[in-house]
C-alpha cells in the first residue's frame, strides 16, 4: 500500500523523524518496504499483511499504530445518514450481501475534491478521474469501506442484489468489451443489465461520467468467500475485492456512503433518505482473557490493568471473563492466543522477554543422513558438482528419451494448472534433465562435465496411500569428457562407463553395502536409453537397483550433443540406506602376499568378470584376488580380440610357500579357466 | 730393517686424496692406502722388525698416520656425499610454479551447504530432520494448518495441483503436520528440509520450485520468550553472532503470534544501504507460536502444550551467502557457475 507519513500523520500521532516513524511502523507489522525521507510528504510503500481487511484504510493503519504508541485515532468528518425508505427501490435476494445501503446524492455545482484529498489521493498513488470517483476512493483509502456510484439516470427498474444467472454478460468498467460472468456470482443489476460485480468492480454503462446529475451512492458488504471466486474468475483484482475478500466490517458501510456524501458536500447534495439491507447481526464474540495464561504465554510481568488496558487500545471491550471482539476485528480474532498477540505488538515484540534455549543433550545425523552425506562426499572427491534439477519435466524431454507409449517411464503424474508446459509433468526418471544439463554445458563450451543429484521422481500408483502416485528417492551421476581435467601433465582417459561403474564400488565400500554392477540378464526402465553394449545393472543382491553405461548415440543424437559421449549412473535411494554390513578386521600378514600374473586372449563376448570368476573358482583355497591388471585390445586372426592380464594375489602368511607350490596353484587355475572358458574361444598367452 | 717413512706414506696419500674427484676414486684411495696390500698395513706387518727399542716409537707413528688417513677418509667421504646431493638437488629442480595435479574435487550444491549448516545448528539444540512426501493433500498443505479454501492466504503460495486432487506442496510445513499427526512423545523436536513448489511464471528470480528449512518444538511450557530465544541463537548461529535481531508482527496462517525475524545488514552493518532497502535489516525467517488451530486439528489441547514453529528459505540463503543475485541460476546444471563459486571465476 502507498502512502505517505503526512497523510498518515492526519490519522495518527508519528514521530518527526521519517527513520523512527519507520521503526515504529515496522514494529507494529505494518512493514516499510520503501520509504523516500527526501520527497515532500515521505511517500511510503508499506507491506500489508494478508489476514487484515482493516489495514487497508488509513484509520485501520491508525489503529494499529495507536494500539502501540497509546494515542488518538483521528477520523475524518462524515455526513450523518438518515436511515429511510430511500429514493429508488433496492432488493436483496442473497444473503451473501450481508449490508446494502443506497444513497441518492444530486449535482449542485462543479466543484472537485479539496487539496487535503486530492493530496491523499496522490500519496497514495491514485490520480484524479471525476469528483465522485475520488470520493469513493478517498473514502476507501480513508476508512477501508470500498463504495460504488451509478449514474441513477443509466437505471432501469429496481437495484437488485442476486446471484448471476446461467449464460449472463456484463461489462466491467475498463474491459474492452462485455465479458462472460460465471453463474452464481453475486451481482448488482437492474431490468436490464449487470450494474457491478459485486466487491469487485462497476460496469461500464451505468457509471458516472462528466455528464452525470444524479448518482446512487452504494455502500455494501459482501461475502469474502464470495468476492474471492468472483474476483478470480473474473481475473479482476480492484482495491475493493482486496479489502473485502479479507472480510469487510459490517458496521461500516453508513460510515462509507458519509465519507463520499461529506467529501461531495460542495458540490453533490444527499437527496432524501438512505435505503438500507442489513441481514447481519453482530454476533458479539467474546473471547476469553486471563491475564495470567497471557503473562504465562508472552512471559511478560505486566499487571491485568496493563493489560486490560493495551486491548482497549485496539477497540477490545472488556465484558466479563473475556473481551468483546470489535467488528472490524471480526475476521481475525477468535482465540485468547490472537489476544496475546494484540498484547506483544502493544509492548514490542523486541521488548518481551527473551530465554535462551536450555543446554541440550543435541542430536545425531540420522543413518539416511549419514548415508546421503557419505555418498555425495564420494562423488565430490570424485571431481563430481551436486546440481539440483526441477522437480517436472515436460512432454518434448520424453519423446527424446524415445519413451513412447508401452514404454514403462510414459506414463506421469501430470500437473492440472501449470503456467509453464515445462512443468506439465513430475519427472518420473533423472536422465532426461541429466542430459538437458550436459547440453547445456556443452553449449557454453565447458565439456568437462561431472555432475550428480540426489533427487525424488513421481510414478503413478493408484495402489499408493494417496492414490495417485509414489515417490522414490535416487542417486544419479552423469560424467562426460576426461576423467581429469586437461592439465601440463599430458592428456587424460577419456570418460567411459567404466568411471561410473567403479563409482559403484566406491559407494559400496564406503557405505559399506554390497553393490555388483553385473551384465547378468535383468530389466531396467532406462535400459533403452542406454548403450546396449555398454550398460549394466547395478544388482544388491537378486534385486536391480540401478543402471550405469554410456547413453544411447539415438539419444544423445536427440538432445544434439556432439563432441561428447555421456555415461550415466543411477541407483535406487532405498538401496544406499540398505543396513550396512559391519566391516571384520583382519590382521594383515606380517609377510607381503605373492603374486603371478597370466595372460588370456579373449574373444569378444567373453567377459573379464567370467575370466576372474572362472580362477577363482579353480585356485586352491589360499588364492586372495584375482585383479585384472593390463588390456591389450588388438586383431587375430582377423577377429577383435583383447588380451587380459590378470594378477593373482596368493596368501603366504607364514612365508613358507615355495616357488614350487605357488606356480603349481597358478597353473591349477589357468587350467580350470581354460577348461571352462576354453569352449568359448579363450587361450593362454605363453 | 729401516724405520718406514710415515711423512712419505701420509704425503702420497694425501695426493691421491687429493686427485679423487667422485666417490669411485675415493674409494679406490681408500682401498690403495687402508687396503690389506697397502704401505701403511706393509710397514705395521713389519714392526716386528724393527729394533724392540724403536718399536713402541715407530708403531705409535705408525698407528697416528693410519688414524689419520682413516679421519681424512672419512671427511673426504661426507664432502663428497654432500657434494653429489648438492649435484644431485640442483639437478632435480622442478617448477613448482606449474598448476598442482592432484585430482580436483567437485562440490556440494550451494543449497545443501547451507542445508547441512542449518541441520548442523538445530541438532546443538536436540531438533532431528525428519522428510515427508512432496506429493501431498490440500489437508496437510492448507487445512491442517489453518488455511481453509478460499482464504487470502492461499493466493500466498500459489498451488500446482496435480493428479487425482493433490498438490505439490507449496511448504516443508506440512511435514509438521504429519508428524504432529503422529502423536510422538514430547517434546518434539523436529525440522525438514526440501524442495516447495510454487505457480509463478518463472523468470531469473522467481522459481516454481525452490528449497525451504522449517523446524517445529511442541512441548508443555513453552513461551513467546523460548520463541525469541530460539530463533536469536539460529540466526546468530547462522549469520553471525555480532549481528543484531529484531521480531517484528507477521501473519502466517498456522502461527499465532507469528514473526518475522530480521537481522542486522550485513553490508551496511545496520546503518542503511541498497543491499537492504535502506532498512539496515535484512528479514531472515519467519516463526511464531503454533497456532491452537493447529493443535486442535490434530488432537492436541492447546491449553496443555505449546509449540515454536519456524522456517526459511534456504535458496534464498543460498543465494545470499554466494552473492548470487538471479536465483534462478542455483538451478541450472551449469557447472561453470559451480566451479566459479567452488574454485573462482
Amino acid at each position: 500500500m502507498r502512502t505517505s507519513l503526512d497523510v498518515l500523520r492526519r490519522f495518527v500521532d508519528l514521530p518527526a523523524d521519517p527513520a523512527a516513524a519507520r521503526v515504529l511502523l515496522d514494529e507494529v507489522g505494518l512493514e516499510v518496504k520503501r520509504i523516500d525521507p527526501d520527497r515532500p510528504g515521505v511517500p511510503v510503500t508499506l507491506e500489508l499483511l494478508a489476514n487484515r481487511g482493516d489495514h487497508h484504510g488509513h484509520v485501520g493503519l491508525a489503529r494499529e499504530v495507536a494500539g502501540r504508541t497509546g494515542g488518538d485515532v483521528r477520523e475524518p468528518r462524515c455526513l450523518d445518514l438518515v436511515v429511510g425508505e430511500g429514493t429508488h427501490p433496492v432488493q436483496v435476494q442473497t444473503p451473501l450481501c450481508p449490508v446494502y445501503a443506497l444513497t441518492e446524492l444530486r449535482r449542485t455545482a462543479e466543484v472537485g475534491l479539496d487539496a487535503e484529498a486530492r493530496a491523499l489521493l496522490e500519496a497514495c498513488g491514485l490520480k484524479p478521474v471525476h469528483p465522485v470517483v475520488d470520493a469513493t476512493n478517498v473514502a476507501n483509502l480513508e476508512l477501508g469501506q470500498p463504495t460504488h456510484a451509478f449514474d441513477a439516470d443509466t437505471l432501469v427498474g429496481p437495484v437488485t442484489v442476486r446471484l448471476s444467472r446461467a449464460g449472463e454478460r456484463a461489462w466491467p468498467l475498463f474491459a474492452p468489451e462485455p465479458v462472460d460472468v460465471p453463474e452464481g456470482t453475486v451481482v448488482i443489476a437492474d431490468d436490464e443489465k449487470i450494474l457491478a460485480l459485486a466487491g469487485v468492480i462497476g460496469c461500464e454503462e451505468s457509471k458516472t461520467t462528466a455528464a452525470t446529475t444524479r448518482i446512487l451512492l452504494e455502500a455494501a458488504a459482501f461475502d469474502p468467500v464470495a468476492v474471492r471466486k468472483a474476483s478470480r474468475a473474473l481475473d479482476v483484482h480492484t482495491d475493493s475485492s482486496a479489502r473485502f475478500e479479507r472480510g469487510a466490517d459490517f458496521t461500516l458501510p453508513l460510515r462509507g456512503a458519509g465519507r463520499v456524501a461529506a467529501l461531495l458536500s460542495a458540490g453533490w447534495a444527499v437527496h432524501g433518505t438512505t435505503s438500507l439491507h442489513a441481514s447481519w447481526a453482530d454476533p458479539a464474540r467474546l473471547v476469553p482473557f486471563e491475564p495470567a495464561a497471557c503473562r504465562a504465554f508472552l512471559a511478560v510481568d505486566e499487571d491485568d490493568a496493563s493489560l486490560w488496558a493495551r486491548l482497549g487500545r485496539y477497540g477490545f471491550v472488556r465484558e466479563g471473563a473475556g473481551v468483546r471482539v470489535p467488528a472490524h476485528r471480526l475476521w481475525d480474532v477468535e482465540h485468547p492466543a490472537d489476544l496475546y498477540e494484540e498484547i506483544a505488538k502493544s509492548i514490542g515484540y523486541d521488548a518481551t522477554p527473551t530465554t535462551l534455549p536450555a543446554i541440550d543433550m543435541g542430536a545425531v545425523p540420522s543413518h539416511a543422513e549419514q548415508v546421503w552425506d557419505t555418498a555425495a562426499e564420494v562423488l565430490v572427491g570424485a571431481g563430481f558438482y551436486e546440481v539440483v534439477t526441477d522437480g517436472f519435466h515436460g512432454r518434448q524431454l520424453v519423446e527424446q528419451l524415445g519413451f513412447g507409449e508401452g514404454h514403462p517411464l510414459h506414463a506421469h503424474v501430470e500437473t492440472a494448472n501449470a503456467l509453464d508446459r515445462a512443468y506439465s509433468l513430475l519427472k518420473n526418471e533423472t536422465l532426461g534433465q541429466a542430459l538437458e544439463g550436459v547440453a547445456l554445458n556443452v553449449r557454453m563450451k565447458h565439456d568437462e562435465i561431472k555432475a550428480f543429484e540426489r533427487t525424488r521422481t513421481f510414478h503413478p500408483d493408484p495402489g499408493a496411500p494417496n492414490g495417485v502416485c509414489t515417490e522414490r528417492t535416487v542417486l544419479w551421476a552423469i560424467a562426460a569428457g576426461h576423467e581429469r581435467p586437461r592439465t601440463w601433465a599430458g592428456a587424460a582417459r577419456e570418460i567411459d562407463a567404466h568411471l561410473l561403474a567403479g563409482l559403484v564400488d566406491e559407494l559400496a565400500l564406503a557405505l559399506r553395502v554390497p553393490f555388483a554392477v553385473s551384465t547378468a540378464p535383468g530389466t531396467h526402465p532406462l535400459q533403452s536409453a542406454l548403450h546396449p553394449g555398454r550398460q549394466a545393472l547395478v544388482r544388491q543382491g537378486d534385486r536391480v537397483v540401478g543402471i550405469v553405461g554410456e547413453v544411447h548415440p539415438a539419444v544423445v543424437a536427440r538432445f544434439r550433443l556432439k563432441r561428447v559421449r555421456p555415461v550415466y549412473l543411477e541407483i535406487d535411494g532405498d538401496a544406499l540406506l540398505a543396513e550396512p554390513v559391519r566391516a571384520v578386521f583382519a590382521e594383515p600378514p606380517r609377510v607381503p602376499p605373492v603374486e603371478r600374473d597370466l595372460a588370456f586372449t579373449l574373444p569378444r563376448g567373453v567377459e573379464a568378470a567370467a575370466l576372474c570368476a572362472a580362477l577363482e573358482a579353480g585356485a586352491p583355497d589360499w588364492l586372495r584376488r584375482v585383479a585384472v591388471t593390463d588390456l591389450y585390445a588388438h586383431v587375430q586372426d582377423g577377429a577383435p580380440v583383447r588380451t587380459l592380464t590378470v594378477t593373482l594375489t596368493w596368501a603366504n602368511d607364514e612365508g613358507d610357500r615355495t616357488a614350487e607350490a605357488l606356480n603349481a596353484a597358478t597353473e591349477q587355475a589357468a587350467q580350470a579357466a581354460l577348461a571352462a572358458l576354453g569352449p568359448r574361444g579363450v587361450t593362454l598367452r605363453a | 730393517m729401516s724405520r718406514p717413512d710415515v711423512s712419505a706414506l701420509l704425503e702420497a696419500f694425501r695426493a691421491d686424496l687429493a686427485a679423487a674427484g667422485d666417490p669411485e676414486a675415493l674409494e679406490q684411495v681408500r682401498r690403495t692406502h687402508t687396503g690389506k696390500a697397502s704401505p701403511l698395513k706393509a710397514a705395521l706387518k713389519g714392526l716386528r722388525d724393527v729394533p724392540a727399542e724403536e718399536r713402541p716409537q715407530v708403531a705409535a707413528a705408525l698407528n697416528a698416520a693410519q688414524a689419520t688417513v682413516e679421519a681424512e677418509l672419512e671427511a673426504a667421504r661426507l664432502r663428497a656425499e654432500e657434494a653429489a646431493l648438492e649435484a644431485r638437488v640442483a639437478e632435480e629442480w622442478q617448477d613448482l610454479s606449474m598448476p598442482g595435479l592432484a585430482a580436483p574435487r567437485g562440490m556440494r550444491h550451494p543449497v545443501s551447504q547451507v542445508e547441512a549448516i542449518c541441520l548442523q545448528t538445530m541438532r546443538r539444540l536436540g531438533f532431528q530432520l525428519v522428510e515427508g512426501p512432496e506429493v501431498e493433500s490440500a489437508f496437510y498443505n492448507f487445512d491442517a494448518l489453518n488455511i481453509p479454501e478460499h482464504h487470502p492466504a492461499r493466493d500466498m503460495q500459489d498451488t500446482f495441483w496435480v493428479d487425482g486432487g493433490l498438490l505439490l506442496r507449496s511448504h516443508t510445513t506440512t511435514v509438521q503436520a504429519r508428524v504432529l499427526e503422529k502423536h510422538p512423545p514430547l517434546p518434539i523436536k523436529v525440522v525438514s528440509a526440501g524442495r516447495v513448489y510454487r505457480n509463478e511464471a518463472v523468470d531469473a528470480t522467481h522459481l516454481a520450485m525452490f528449497h525451504q528449512f522449517e523446524g517445529i518444538w511442541v512441548d508443555r511450557g513453552l513461551t513467546f520468550a523460548d520463541l525469541k530465544g530460539t530463533l536469536a541463537f539460529v540466526a546468530r548461529a547462522l549469520f553471525g553472532a555480532d549481528r543484531r535481531v529484531r521480531f517484528k508482527p507477521k501473519f502466517y496462517p498456522y502461527t499465532e503470534p507469528s514473526v518475522g525475524v530480521d537481522v542486522s545488514c550485513g553490508v551496511c552493518g545496520g546503518s542503511g544501504c541498497d543491499a537492504c532497502h535502506g532498512a539496515g535489516w535484512v528479514t531472515i525467517l519467519g516463526a511464531g507460536m503454533v497456532h491452537p488451530k493447529v493443535f486442535t486439528t490434530f488432537g492436541y489441547d492447546p491449553a496443555e502444550v505449546s509449540g515454536i514453529a519456524f522456517g526459511f528459505g534456504t535458496t534464498r540463503l543460498a543465494a545470499q551467502w554466494t552473492g548470487i543475485t538471479k536465483v534462478r541460476s542455483l538451478y541450472e546444471p551449469d557447472l561453470r557457475t559451480l566451479t566459479r563459486l567452488h574454485r573462482g571465476a
